[in-house]
Order: C-alpha cells, then structure tokens, then sequence
C-alpha cells in the first residue's frame, strides 16, 4: 500500500478535491435522465464518468462494475455510489445517488400514474421498439469496450466466452453463472501470474 | 391491522429483501408478490402484474419505481416514499462499504489477479444482457440491423448514444422496422 507521502497518491487526491458536489450530483441527474430516453444506465454512466468528464479510467469503471455485480440491489445505483466514494467520499456519494434517483423518481412516478392512457397507441409503441433495438446494440457494445484492456489473455475471452454462452443460450440464474466461473476465473488468473513471476 | 402497521410490515419486508436482491430486484420479485399478495392480501395479483407492466415500460429506476407504487397501493404518497428509501436504502450502504473495502486495497498483488479473473466474467454477463434485450426488441431484420450499426457506431467513434437513440426512435416511429 502506499506511503502517505507518496506524490502519486497526493496528486491523486488533489485532482479528487477538485470535483464539486454539484458536478456528482448533475453528471448522475443527467446518466438518470439519459436512461429515461433509452440505453442502459451502464452504457451512460461510462458515457459520462470515462469520456465525457475523465472521472475515472476504463479499467477503474470496469471495477466498479464488477464489484456492484456481486452486490446486492439495483446495480446502477451501485455505480453512483462507487463514483461518488472515489470523487468525494460520503457526501459524493449521497451527491451521485440523489442526483440520480430524486428527480427521476419524481418524473416517473407522476408519469406512471398517466401512462397507462397512451400505453396503447400504437406510435408509441413503435417508438418504443425502435430506441429499444438500439439500446440493445450500445449495451453490446459497451461490454466490448470494457473488456477490450483483457483482450490479449486468451483465459479473459474463455470466461468472458463462457459466461455469455452460459446466460444466452443455457439460460442458466445469473447467481449460478457467477458463482461458478468467477472463482475458476480468478484462479486461473492467479496461476497465470504465478508463472510469469 | 392497525393503520400503521401494514406500511411498517411493508417497508421492514423491503429492507429485507433488497438487503438479499443479489443479481439485481428481479431476483426477489417473486418473494414480494407472495407477501403482498398472498400473505397480506394488499392487492391482486392482477394490480401486482399491472404496476409491474407500468414499471417496465415507463422511464426511469424502474424496480424502484415499481416498489413505490405497491407502497402507494398500501398507504398512499408516504407509503410511496418509504417503500422507495426500503428499495435502495440498503444496497447503497452495502455498496459504500465493500467499495470502501476495495479501495484500500486497490495496490495489493491479489486484487490484481481477483480483477483479471472477475472483470471478462461479469463482461460477459453484459454482453449477454444486451444480447437478451435484442432478442426481445429485433422482431425484424431492420431491426436486427439497427442494433448492428448502434453497436458498431459506438465502437468506432465517440458519437453520442443520445443520437443513435433519436435515429433508432425516429424509424421506429415512422414504421420502417
């Protein structure tokens, strides 16, 4: 672990100091609002904490991501929770998920409480199914994207292999899938790292 | 039953179950509609299959969303409130801990090897994820070809989602799918 005064530590600090509660909370409010349109909120939180603001590296969300899949809950929300403990500690963290739920949840339940109304006509339906189809392809995507910085270890592409198979045509619980491949997963790896040694 | 108890049962049951939601809220559904339901007589199974309909298609958290219109069937706009903070309260503390735990020990040799072997796994699980919601939405080639090009757009440049969402909206809407 790293010494107190290590100067990459300290620089890392600083540069963590410098984001506002307000930018957490506008950067989650917008991965929110974003969902609403389409697109899973993975595919927006990358969007905006990775590309857009430079929060958080590939690698570093892709952490993230793995992490909130072992928890329990809703596992965007996870991710707000993440971004705001790196960026802020605790008040980032209430800053990210107020951001990302207050406003929406207001929208939503309001609108849940019309929708029922125009749910039949068939425009919107058709709507619907096309940003839907799109959506599809960016959240594709967005698991290639992440699992590109794995690319060159042919056990990564087995498991990453593996478990799709196992979820898409086995249609096996996602408990199950986890539960099996990731410590095989990790053993390998650590074999792997015992030999490069 | 007094007036207070059954929102109180409602929202101790939530803290519960979200506290075990691994996988995501889809996974203890079935255990909120057999207390709601069956065991407490709040509602239909038809409300139940009707707020989750509502849910699934309306915009925003949906199983959050979906839980605060079963507390709103129980006890109105309070019962709304209290089901949503029972729904996320939990998980959001469990995330704060274990990301905290992870943190501290992002330099240790063995997280490294924990990532290299945790990371593909779940990147599968993604993938697969956006591969069930194709199968659902591409009832046509073109649309099959739609979520192609999404794909490959974002792979290969930095366009924004929010355009190929209005584009894929747009044909939607027209009937071209």
């Amino acid at each position: 672990m790293n010494a107190p005064n290590d100067p990459c530590r300290a620089q890392r600090q600083e540069l963590e100091e410098a984001v506002s509660l307000a930018a957490l909370f506008t950067a989650f409010l917008a991965v929110s609002l974003y969902g609403v349109v389409g697109g899973s909120g993975i595919v927006w939180a990358r969007r905006i904490a990775v590309e857009n603001r430079r929060w958080i590296s590939d690698r570093e969300f892709a952490d993230i991501v793995s992490l909130c899949q072992f928890m329990p809950g809703p596992n965007i929300v996870g991710i707000a929770v993440c971004v705001g403990a790196k960026m802020r500690g605790t008040v980032g963290t209430i800053a990210a998920v107020s951001g990302f739920l207050v406003i929406p949840w207001a929208i939503g339940f309001s609108v849940g409480l019309l929708f029922l109304e125009y749910a039949h006509l068939l425009v919107v339906r058709n709507i619907q199914g096309g940003i839907a189809a799109t959506a599809a392809g960016l959240l594709v995507a967005t698991g290639i994207r992440l699992l590109m910085p794995h690319w060159r270890r042919p056990a990564a592409l087995l498991f990453a292999g593996l478990a799709f198979g196992l979820i898409t045509f086995a249609k096996l619980p996602l408990l199950a899938v986890l539960f099996v491949l990731v410590p095989l997963s990790i053993a390998i790896a650590g074999i792997e790292k015992a030999r490069a040694r | 039953m007094t007036a207070l108890s059954a929102p109180l049962a409602l929202t101790v049951h939530l803290v519960l179950v979200s506290s075990i939601s691994f996988g995501g809220f889809p996974t203890v559904l079935p255990d909120v509609r057999n207390f709601v339901v069956g065991t407490h007589g709040w509602m239909t199974d038809q409300d139940f299959a009707n707020i989750f309909a509502m849910a699934q298609s309306i915009p925003g958290p949906n199983m959050i969303l979906m839980m605060s219109f079963v507390g709103w069937k129980v006890w109105g706009f309070p019962g709304a409130v209290a089901s949503a903070f029972a729904t996320f309260g939990p998980p959001c503390t469990i995330y704060f801990a274990s990301y905290r735990l992870w943190d501290r020990f992002r330099d240790a040799p063995w997280q490294q090897i924990v990532r290299l072997g945790l990371v593909p796994v779940v990147m599968g699980l993604v993938i697969a994820s956006g591969t069930v919601m194709a199968r659902a939405a591409d009832t046509s080639w073109p649309a099959v070809a739609l979520t192609i090009a999404a794909a490959a757009i974002t792979l290969g440049t930095r366009l924004s989602p929010m355009w190929m969402l209005l584009v894929g909206g747009a044909l939607g809407g027209l009937g071209l799918l």
